[in-house]
């Protein structure tokens, strides 16, 4: 509660003064300063007419004046200064935190202790748009402000759906029956004015299996998937039709935070859904919130944290997490209540390969180990194979249920896929070096992210950039688009480092991985004509119509010609889906006409119909750009497009630049 | 009924906020002995009102959306306010609580002026007997946006026309008003105070009504209306302009749900989302009107 901060004290020291000067000052200029004393300036008094008879400006300034003025401000300065005493010792914000777990003024406590948690991601944001707005060569107050707002609203809602799940503001808590997880019978499933997404909805799922939804992305495994959480009747607006029952309650009677306790959730983006500063926090949140004992609950946090190998985490600030870490730790935070239920949505989407095979390992050892029900949606289907007891494929409206020995369709296609594009692709003409990377090196702090990289491209190649998470291929194509130190980066004899933000653009342009960051305007067709204006008349066609050609709708977009097309063109750029929304990203970075675009992860959380047609663009991008470089940790995606691979790691790379190894 | 009842307490304890911040006027209806009282009242009134108010309102937040958002965007306000100390006092904030307030409604922005004020103010250590004028004031400034009347939006789908633009002309002439009358209000409780007295322009207790009201317009043509105020209004609507359509846009895309409201059974089937606004949901779905149409159901069970 108490802690001595200088800062207040001393800004309530210059308001004290800057009070007691502005009194002094008010009765000069107001015909009061005269009275007692030397006269030291002998002013006139310039009487003011109308309704402001009786006020008369200036006047005789004399020191007895002056110093009554001076010391009938002492009283209230001393309050000033009193209040700055308390400011600077006391700590509010302790107060608040106490006072969000239980009492009269929970919910105005937590938006605040919310508020304070929320600045260093705020911070984070800024930082991260600036970076954004510099590689779109946009420098205009919207460019920074609207995606730092959208993003601070994308938050919020994570964080609530978090909270929500977690049995916040719960009135009641629902008891569960642990035979019946999840009963379905003829539900059906979609939003308003949408028509049914989902129908014929008939299954149960038993505990201690393992359950993976599968389909393509946008064709409702979420809402499938939030159907059992309740997510989607209660807070994302859904209509439900038909029975759905969870531990045998009615799901559309019961809100989430009801059955918080045997219903645990692992959303998709674990690190905007954390609540709390630190991994115990976060993991005890469900506990603290119902207000169990602080030590049982830090009994039950030590219990998880041991089952799922975590204990060294539990200190930390949720901050400094990786990727793999942060979705065990969302993982402990679902699992704090016991559940009998256990929903996870795409945790593989942002690990690397040794982190997904942990995330696999803990949840099939949940299902067959600890009996809990386990459900994942995810189109990353191979890795669940040998886990998974059951499908249920998402085809059209339909969802099917694939029992033990059948094999969902997409993980045939995805592998017919991989078979017959792990062709060399079209071999680069002979060219000659179209850029050079010379001795490249990014420090973090004092960490080296990239050591000293040197290489080249010619014009026509397609480079994948392989390599884990944290082997600073981010931050190796962050150096190459927006380049500091001078002769490290060449296109196409020109030194990028010396250019400015609108002339780089011609040579080099980045993609990013929150590529959602270069979005900014309320509908596609804005976005489209803003990348436009920055366009030299002449280079070629419009946004829009590379943006189509991209998506492989043909050209004629602007124009109407199609009508789904002209139907996107009206869309809020991030209600598109997600390869539509890179698409569009790749159409705007490509209006410059750069010699070298460079794509950071272009597959992360895209489905097998999505990475085609991502993949695609790329070619068709290559053709424009004369040269590619993409980072990705997707193997197969690397070669069914690359002409050449690079791999890296720990910030150098490890291999010369060599044709696709089969 | 209990949003009624809150809907009269909200309106009350405004009225009663308001009587607090003119307390230099009616002091002089009180008898001579209550006079040097009327001060102390004021001060106590106010901080009582809003401890009042944050009670009632709370029970009426705890949702988890609600209290998220409340949390997020306090946390935007007072950044911006904060940064906005550096920059000879260019307060941006009314941006975020006017284009808040207008989205999610008087008691959302109502509690969003006050959150930010106590955020701004536990970072930077400002709290004193000014704080809490401070968040009435900007509590009304987010809570008006939302009593502005409603402009019927356009329809998902159909281009953007100009009734988005009239919505935003509205707000800035709210902004500009706001600006000044923010102003007014604020010099009007601490002008005693700061100008002392012994001046031509100070307030009398004794002296006729218009007459203090003609020394209260001297002081606060001179302290803010010129300079502050008229920065605050230029900023305003500055960035109201700007990021206004894009930030709306986004706000409403986040529909704050009915608090407390029980799990939608009857399907909605009709074809239109209701009130124009864009639907949200969390997955990369490109949205339900992607869906093929599906065939009619057996309206028995809807």
């Amino acid at each position: 509660m108490l802690r001595l901060r200088m800062a207040p004290l001393r800004s309530a020291a210059l308001l004290a003064v800057a009070f007691v000067a502005l009194r002094v000052v008010y009765r000069v200029v107001f015909g009061g300063a005269s009275g007692g004393g030397a006269v030291l300036l002998d002013l006139p008094r310039i009487p003011l007419g109308g309704p402001f008879a009786h006020i008369a400006l200036l006047g005789p300034v004399s020191t007895g004046g002056l110093w009554n003025a001076a010391q009938s401000a002492l009283p209230f300065s001393a309050v000033i200064l009193a209040f700055g005493v308390l400011n600077a010792v006391v700590d509010v914000r302790r107060f608040f935190a106490r006072g969000a777990a239980r009492g009269p003024l929970r919910a105005l406590s937590r938006s605040l202790v919310i508020a304070w948690a929320t600045f260093p991601a705020l911070i984070a944001s800024v930082r991260r748009v600036h970076t954004a707005s510099a590689l779109r060569g946009e420098r205009s107050i919207p460019a920074l402000l609207v995606p730092v707002f959208e993003q601070t609203v994308e938050r919020a809602l994570c964080l609530a759906a978090s909270m929500e799940s977690r049995g916040f503001a719960a009135a009641r808590t629902a008891p569960g029956v642990c035979q019946r997880p999840v009963v379905m019978t003829d539900a059906a499933l979609g939003f308003a004015g949408g028509g049914w997404q989902l129908e014929g909805l008939t299954l149960s799922l038993a505990p201690g299996t393992l359950t993976v939804i599968t389909g393509s992305t946008g064709s409702g495994k979420t809402s499938l998937l939030h159907s059992m959480s309740g997510l989607f009747q209660h807070f994302h607006d859904g209509g439900q039709h038909g029975v759905i029952e969870v531990g045998g309650l009615d799901r559309a009677a019961t809100p989430p935070r009801e059955t918080a306790g045997f219903v645990g959730l692992v959303s998709q983006n674990v690190r905007l859904s954390f609540v709390a500063e630190t991994v115990r926090d976060e993991i005890g949140f469900a506990l603290t919130v119902r207000g169990v004992a602080a030590v049982i609950v830090e009994q039950r946090v030590h219990e998880v944290a041991a089952q799922l190998q975590i204990e060294h985490l539990q200190g930390r600030t949720v901050e400094a997490l990786s990727a793999g870490e942060a979705s065990l730790v969302a993982i402990g935070a679902a699992l704090i209540s016991q559940p009998i239920l256990l929903l996870v949505d795409e945790p593989l989407a942002d690990l690397d390969a040794p982190a997904r095979g942990r995330v696999v390992r803990v949840l099939d050892r949940l299902a067959h180990e600890a009996q809990v029900c386990v459900v994942v949606a995810e189109h990353n289907t191979r890795e669940w194979e040998s886990a998974a007891d059951a499908w249920l494929e998402i085809r059209g409206t339909d969802v099917r249920t694939l029992g033990p020995g059948e094999r969902p369709s997409a993980l045939i296609a995805a592998e017919r896929a991989a078979r017959t594009t792990a062709r060399p692709a079209t071999p680069a003409g002979p060219a000659g070096p179209l850029a050079g990377i010379r001795h490249l090196t990014v420090l973090h702090g004092t960490e080296l992210a990239v050591d000293d990289v040197s290489f080249e491209l010619a014009a026509g190649d397609r480079v994948a950039l392989e390599g884990r998470n944290g082997a600073g291929k981010s931050s190796l194509l962050r150096a190459i688009a927006l380049p500091s130190a001078r002769g490290s980066v060449l296109v196409a004899g020109q030194d990028v480092s010396l250019l400015r933000a609108g002339a780089r653009r011609a040579f080099v342009a980045l993609v990013p991985e929150n590529f959602d960051d270069l979005l900014f305007a309320v509908t596609v067709a804005e976005e489209c004509s803003r990348a436009d204006r920055q366009l030299k008349p002449g280079n070629g066609p419009g946004t829009a119509a590379r943006f189509a050609d991209l998506l492989g709708l043909g050209a004629g977009i602007g124009a109407g010609a199609n009508a789904g097309a002209a139907h996107l063109m009206q869309q809020h750029p991030r209600d598109l889906s997600a390869g539509e929304r890179l698409c569009l990203v790749m159409a705007i970075q490509l209006a410059a006409g750069p010699r070298v675009l460079l794509v950071d992860e272009p597959t992360r959380g895209l489905d097998p119909r999505a990475r085609e047609l991502v993949g695609s663009a790329l070619v068709r991008a290559s053709s424009d750009a004369s040269a590619v470089l993409f980072a990705t940790h997707d193997r197969d995606f690397a070669r069914s497009l690359a002409t050449k691979t690079l791999v890296m790691a720990a910030g150098r790379l490890t291999t010369e630049p060599a044709l696709v190894r089969p | 009924m209990r949003a009624r009842w809150t809907s009269w307490l909200l309106a009350g304890g405004s009225l009663l906020a308001a009587a607090g911040f003119a307390w230099p006027f009616f002091a002089s209806a009180l008898p001579e002995d209550a006079r040097a009282a009327a001060p102390i009242v004021a001060f106590a009134l106010v901080p009582a009102l809003i401890v009042a108010l944050a009670l009632t309102l709370d029970r009426e937040m705890y949702t988890a959306k609600t209290v998220a958002l409340l949390g997020v965007l306090s946390a935007v306000g007072a950044a911006v306010r904060i940064a906005g100390t550096g920059v000879g006092g260019v307060e941006a904030v009314f941006i975020l609580l006017i284009l808040a307030g207008r989205a999610y409604g008087a008691r959302f922005g109502f509690l969003l002026g006050l959150l930010t004020i106590a955020v701004s103010s536990a970072l930077w250590g400002g709290f004193g007997p000014w704080t809490p004028f401070q968040m009435f004031a900007c509590g009304w400034v987010g809570a008006g946006a939302a009593l502005l009347p409603r402009i019927r939006t356009p329809r998902i789908g159909t281009p953007r026309n100009g009734t988005a633009r009239l919505e935003i002309a509205m707000l800035v002439a709210y902004g500009i008003a706001s600006s000044y009358l923010f102003g007014l209000v604020m010099n009007l409780w601490f002008w005693p105070f700061a100008v002392g007295s012994g001046t031509d322009i100070s307030y009398a207790a004794d002296a006729p009504l218009g007459e203090n009201l003609a020394s209260f317009a001297l002081y606060t043509l001179v302290t803010s209306t010129l300079t502050w105020d008229t920065v605050r209004a230029i900023t305003t609507t500055i960035g109201i302009v700007l990021v206004g359509p894009a930030a709306l846009a986004a706000l409403r895309r986040a529909k704050l749900g009915k608090p407390g409201r029980p799990g939608r059974l009857v399907t909605p089937r009709s074809t239109s989302l209701p009130g124009g606004g864009t639907r949200t949901h969390p997955s990369t779905a490109p949205g339900a009107a992607a869906a093929p149409p599906t065939a009619p159901r057996p309206s028995a069970r809807a």
